[in-house]
C-alpha cells in the first residue's frame, strides 16, 4: 500500500515535471495573446481614433523610433502608435506565438531570413501594390529588394520593406599589412593573393609554438560563406531554392575556406576562441583580416579606437569569378495580415522607411534604403575609418543571390541551436572533428530533410 | 462522525484548476500533439505515430540521448558525492557555521544567466582563469578548450550544474545528518572504531532514507537541463551538450515543430518513468528504514 502511494505521487511528480517545462512559454504565449486581445477591444470601442502596434527587434534604436513615431502621430492625427521593443532572442519566439494565435503586430520588424517563412504561412500583407501605386523606385536601393520576394524571388510580390541593408567586406588591419610589408587589399584580389596574405601575416611573435597573431578569421556563419561562394560563382541551394545541393563551384569555395583553418591554419580553430565574441577578434588585433556584415564598422569603431589603423574591401574573387556579386540582405519592416487598418500601417512603413528617416540614425555600416540618405555626405562619415566606406554604396548595385528559404534557421542551426545544421557541420570540420567530406556528406540528407518538411 | 466537510474542497479549488490549466490538460494536449504535424502558425495535421518513427531514426536522437544519460550519470555521482561531502563538513559546531551554510548554498539562489557568464569567463580557452591556474601547474601543450571541445564540453557543462545546484542536495544531507542521534555514533567511537568506521557503519546506513530521495529527485532534476545549457552553450559545439530537454525546447520554441517536440517529450517521459521505477524497485536491497 505504502509503495503504491509512494509511486502515485512520483508519477504526479514527474508528470509535474514535465508540464513544467512547456508550461513557462504556454503562459507567456496566453499573456501575449490576452495582451493583443484587450488593445484590439480598445480599438473597436474608439471608432475614431486608430491605434497600431508597432513591435522592434532592437531595444537600442527605441530613442530614434520614439521620435519617429511622435513624428507621424503629429503628420496624422488621431493615429497612436504603439513601440514594443525586444531583444531579438525573446522578439521571434513572441512575435512567432502572437502570429499563431492570430494576434500579430500591426506593423513588425522582419528580418529577410524570416520572410519566406511567414509568406508562406500566409502571415504578412502583400505590399506590392502599395509599391507600384506609393513610391519612386529609383529613389531606393531596389537590388536588395528580392530578399523580400515570394514566392519568387526575381519576379514575386513583396512582404516586407526595406529600411536599411548591409553588405558583407574584408576588414582589414593596414597596420599589420606595413608591418609584414605587404600591399593592401584591392577589389581585384583573386584567393591565391589573398591566401599568401594570410600566410605572411600569421606569426608566431614570442616563438612558443603558438600562433600568436593570425592572418584571417573564418567564423563559419551565413555572412561569412555566401560572399564567397557567390564571388566564386556558385551556389549552394537548386534554382528555386527547394534542395540543398552544392555545385562544384560552391563545393570549391567551402572547402578554400574551411582549408584556411585545417590546412594553411591561418584561422584560429572554433573550440581556439569558444567564449569570446567572434565580432572582436578583429578589433581586438588578434587577427589581421576578417570577412563579415558591414554593420560591424560599429563595433569596430568602438573597440579599436586610435589602436590602429584598418579599412575595408570587397571578398577577394574565386577560382570560377565571372563578375562581382555582393552578398547583402536589408532589414525590413512588414505588416501583419491580421491588421485592421492596413492603409496607415503602410503609410507607417512608407514613413519609416523613406527620407523623414534621418543618416544619424544609421549607425557604422547600415545603409538606408532611401538613396538621397545613404548618398550623403553624412552618410560616408569622411572623418572616420574606415576610409573606403563608399564601397559599401557601390556594392549595393551587385548585390545578388541569398540562400533564405523557409525553415532556413533550422537547417542553418541558428537561434538557441547552434550546434546543430550547417553551422554545426562546418564548425566540426574547422575542429578537426569530421573531414569535409564526411560533414558535407550528412549535411546534405539533414538540410533536405529539413527542406522537405518546411516546403 | 463527518471528517469532510463539503467546503474543504472550496479551499482546494485553486490548486485544483491551477493542477488542471497548467499541467494535466496541457500534458494531455502535448500527448495528441505528439501525433500530428505542427507548426503552430497553420492547423495541426494528424500524422500517427510518424513523428515516433522519426525520432527512432534519427542518428540527431541517439547522439542526444547518448549525451542525456551520460549527464545524468554524471550529474547524479556529482551532486550526491559532493553534496554528502559538504554536509558532513558543515554539519559541526564550528564559530560561524551558519554563515558557510548559507555560502555553500549561494550558488542554489543565483541567477543562471550571470552564473553562465561568470562560468564562460572562467573556462574560456583564451584567458580564462582555469586555463591559466592549470598552465602554472601543469603547463599545458595548447589551451584546452573546455566549452569548444567536444571531448571535455558534456563534462565541463556538468560541472557547472552540480556547482549550482549542489547547495540543495546538501541541505537535503544536512537535514539527515542531524537527525542521527549522536549518541549513536558516540557509541561506536567508545566501542573502538575509527572515524571511517563510524562513518560508514553508522552514520552512512542512517542516512540511506535520505540518499535515496536524494537520488530520486537528482536523477529526475539531470533530466531538467535548460537554463545553464541555454545561456553557456546552446547545445553545442555540434550537439556535444545538447539533451533531451533542451533539444525539445529547439524544436518547440527555436525551429516551432510542436508535434515532434512534444513527442520527443514523451520518450522522456517514459525514459524518466523506467529510470524511477527501477529505483524504487531496488530500495529495498539497501534503505534501511
Amino acid at each position: 500500500m505504502k509503495k503504491w502511494i509512494g509511486m502515485t505521487v512520483l508519477f504526479v511528480f514527474v508528470i509535474g515535471f514535465l508540464a513544467a517545462c512547456g508550461n513557462n512559454s504556454d503562459e507567456g504565449r496566453a499573456d501575449s495573446a490576452a495582451n493583443a486581445g484587450s488593445k484590439d477591444d480598445k480599438e473597436a470601442s474608439a471608432s475614431e481614433a486608430i491605434n497600431l502596434t508597432y513591435f522592434s527587434w532592437d531595444p537600442s534604436m527605441e530613442e530614434t523610433n520614439s521620435a519617429l513615431i511622435e513624428k507621424f502621430e503629429e503628420a496624422h492625427p488621431g493615429v497612436t502608435i504603439e513601440l514594443q521593443s525586444y531583444e531579438p532572442t525573446d522578439y521571434w519566439p513572441k512575435v512567432s506565438a502572437m502570429a499563431a494565435s492570430g494576434n500579430a503586430p500591426d506593423v513588425l520588424d522582419m528580418s529577410s531570413g524570416y520572410v519566406d517563412e511567414w509568406a508562406s504561412k500566409d502571415l504578412l500583407l502583400n505590399l506590392q501594390e502599395y509599391i507600384d501605386a506609393d513610391l519612386n523606385e529609383a529613389d531606393y536601393f531596389t537590388d536588395v529588394f528580392n530578399a523580400v520576394r515570394y514566392p519568387d524571388k526575381e519576379n514575386g510580390d513583396m512582404y516586407a520593406f526595406p529600411y536599411a541593408w548591409v553588405s558583407t567586406v574584408l576588414f582589414y588591419n593596414k597596420d599589420m599589412f606595413d608591418e609584414a610589408g605587404l600591399e593592401y587589399p584591392t577589389n581585384e584580389w583573386t584567393w591565391d593573393e589573398f591566401l599568401n596574405a594570410s600566410q605572411e601575416l600569421t606569426i608566431d611573435t614570442n616563438d612558443d609554438g603558438n600562433t600568436d597573431q593570425y592572418g584571417f578569421w573564418f567564423y563559419g556563419r551565413y555572412a561569412q560563406i555566401e560572399p564567397w561562394i557567390y564571388q566564386n560563382n556558385g551556389d549552394i541551394l537548386n534554382e528555386d531554392k527547394t534542395e540543398f545541393v552544392v555545385d562544384a563551384n560552391g563545393k570549391e569555395a567551402l572547402k578554400f575556406l574551411t582549408d584556411l583553418t585545417t590546412e594553411h591554419k591561418v584561422s584560429p580553430r572554433p573550440k581556439d576562441v569558444e567564449g569570446t565574441n567572434q565580432q572582436d577578434l578583429f578589433p581586438t588585433g588578434k587577427v589581421a583580416m576578417w570577412v563579415d556584415g558591414s554593420w560591424n564598422i560599429a563595433n569596430n569603431r568602438d573597440i579599436i579606437g586610435d589602436a590602429f589603423d584598418w579599412d575595408i574591401a570587397t571578398v577577394p574573387r574565386g577560382n570560377n569569378w565571372s563578375e562581382d556579386v555582393t552578398y547583402g540582405w536589408p532589414d525590413n519592416i512588414a505588416i501583419s495580415k491580421t491588421t485592421k487598418h492596413a492603409d496607415m500601417a503602410w503609410e507607417f512603413v512608407k514613413f519609416m522607411t523613406g527620407e523623414e528617416r534621418s543618416v544619424e540614425e544609421f549607425a557604422g555600416g547600415k545603409v538606408p534604403i532611401y538613396k538621397a540618405t545613404a548618398e550623403s555626405e553624412a552618410w560616408l562619415e569622411n572623418d572616420q575609418k574606415p576610409a573606403n566606406k563608399s564601397i559599401i554604396l557601390e556594392q549595393g548595385e551587385l548585390i545578388g543571390r541569398n540562400s533564405y528559404t523557409p525553415g532556413w534557421s533550422e537547417w542553418r542551426g541558428y537561434g538557441a541551436a547552434e550546434g546543430s545544421g550547417m553551422n554545426g557541420e562546418i564548425d566540426q570540420v574547422l575542429d578537426g572533428v569530421k573531414t569535409f567530406d564526411e560533414a558535407l556528406e550528412s549535411l546534405t540528407p539533414y538540410a533536405n530533410d529539413v527542406l522537405e518538411r518546411a516546403n | 462522525m463527518q471528517y469532510f466537510k463539503k467546503s474543504a474542497y472550496l479551499f482546494l479549488l485553486p490548486t485544483i484548476i491551477g493542477l488542471l490549466l497548467f499541467r494535466l490538460i496541457p500534458v494531455i494536449f502535448a500527448f495528441f500533439t505528439s501525433f500530428t504535424d505542427w507548426d503552430i502558425y497553420s492547423p495541426p495535421v494528424w500524422i500517427g505515430l510518424e513523428n515516433y518513427t522519426r525520432i527512432f531514426q534519427s542518428g540527431e536522437f541517439w547522439q542526444i540521448l547518448r549525451n542525456t544519460l551520460l549527464f545524468t550519470a554524471i550529474y547524479t555521482v556529482g551532486v550526491c558525492i559532493i553534496g554528502l561531502f559538504f554536509a558532513m563538513l558543515l554539519n559541526q559546531r564550528l564559530k560561524g557555521i551558519k554563515f558557510f551554510r548559507s555560502l555553500f548554498f549561494l550558488p542554489v539562489i543565483t541567477s543562471i544567466v550571470a552564473v553562465g557568464i561568470i562560468w564562460n569567463w572562467i573556462l574560456s580557452p583564451q584567458n580564462g582563469i582555469l586555463n591559466i591556474l592549470l598552465d602554472k601547474i601543469f603547463n599545458l601543450q595548447e589551451p584546452i578548450s573546455w566549452l569548444g571541445d567536444p571531448d571535455y564540453a558534456l563534462i565541463a557543462l556538468a560541472l557547472v550544474y552540480i556547482w549550482k545546484s549542489v547547495g540543495y542536495q546538501m541541505l537535503i544531507f544536512l537535514a539527515g545528518l542531524q537527525n542521527i542521534p549522536t549518541e549513536l555514533q558516540e557509541a561506536a567511537q567508545m566501542d573502538g572504531a575509527n572515524k571511517w568506521k563510524v562513518f560508514t557503519k553508522v552514520t552512512l546506513p542512517l542516512l540511506t532514507p535520505t540518499i535515496f530521495f536524494v537520488l530520486v529527485i537528482t536523477i529526475i532534476e539531470s533530466f531538467h537541463t535548460f537554463g545553464i545549457t541555454h545561456s553557456m552553450t546552446q547545445g553545442g559545439p555540434y550537439n556535444a551538450t545538447n539533451t533531451l530537454s533542451y533539444f525539445i525546447y529547439q524544436n518547440a520554441f527555436v525551429h516551432f515543430n510542436m508535434g515532434y517536440a512534444s513527442s520527443l517529450s514523451f520518450v522522456l517521459f517514459i525514459l524518466i518513468l523506467v529510470i524511477t521505477w527501477i529505483n524504487f524497485l531496488y530500495r529495498k536491497k539497501w534503505v534501511n528504514y
